[in-house]
């Protein structure tokens, strides 16, 4: 049986999920935290198209020569792809802001290790 | 059947991502997962959203990265 287009982007967005909250609970590093919220963010975003999408339809492109029945019935669905499109650029700019304060913890403790800065290095 | 391949790539270059030991490898194995992301959202009827994705996830992301791990430490220790 061959898996549906669909249903294997589900599973990619789960697994982009998945990967980014091991990245972000266990690793030590607060860059590679960062890192993982970015493929977090991916994952929520792949999740949204992929519910959107219509097998065997058509772009959301209204042409002429299309019946609007027909393109009604046969187009994605384009709501969350304007969504999406926001979402995308916000991500980006809130990478800005946390990767700043990555540079202010830096300067202020010397290390990016979670652990050294939260003091729990007793060692 | 290229884009199971393309979703294979996604999620392998996701996971070297996370096991790099060098910053500055793993924001540049990062603008990979974000490029083939940008491929399967042309695939799944977006283009839109692809073309912005493609910029974002393939450029900006990692130039981000390395201007961060520019201005604080390189190696992850």
């Amino acid at each position: 049986m061959v898996m549906d287009i669909q249903l294997a982007s589900l599973f990619t967005a789960g697994a982009l999920i998945i990967i980014g909250l091991y990245a972000a609970i266990f690793l030590d590093n607060i860059v590679k935290k960062v890192i993982g919220l970015n493929f977090i963010e991916d994952g929520a975003n792949l999740f949204l198209i992929a519910l959107g999408y219509k097998f065997g339809g058509v772009v959301p492109i209204y042409l002429p020569g299309m019946s609007r029945s027909w393109f009604y019935a046969n187009s994605a669905y384009p709501l969350p792809h304007a969504l999406v499109l926001t979402s995308i650029v916000i991500g980006a700019s809130t990478l800005a802001v946390m990767l700043a304060l990555v540079m202010v913890l830096y300067k202020k403790y010397h290390t990016l290790s979670t652990k050294v800065i939260l003091g729990e290095d007793h060692e | 059947m290229i884009e199971y391949i393309i979703m294979i790539i996604t999620i392998i270059g996701a996971i070297v991502t996370i096991l790099q030991r060098d910053l500055l490898k793993a924001a540049v194995v990062s603008g990979i997962t974000g490029a083939c992301i940008a491929f399967l959202y042309e695939i799944l009827l977006a283009p839109d959203v692809a073309l912005t994705q493609a910029i974002v996830g393939a450029a900006i992301v990692p130039a981000f990265f390395a201007l961060a791990i520019k201005k604080t430490k390189r190696t992850d220790d």
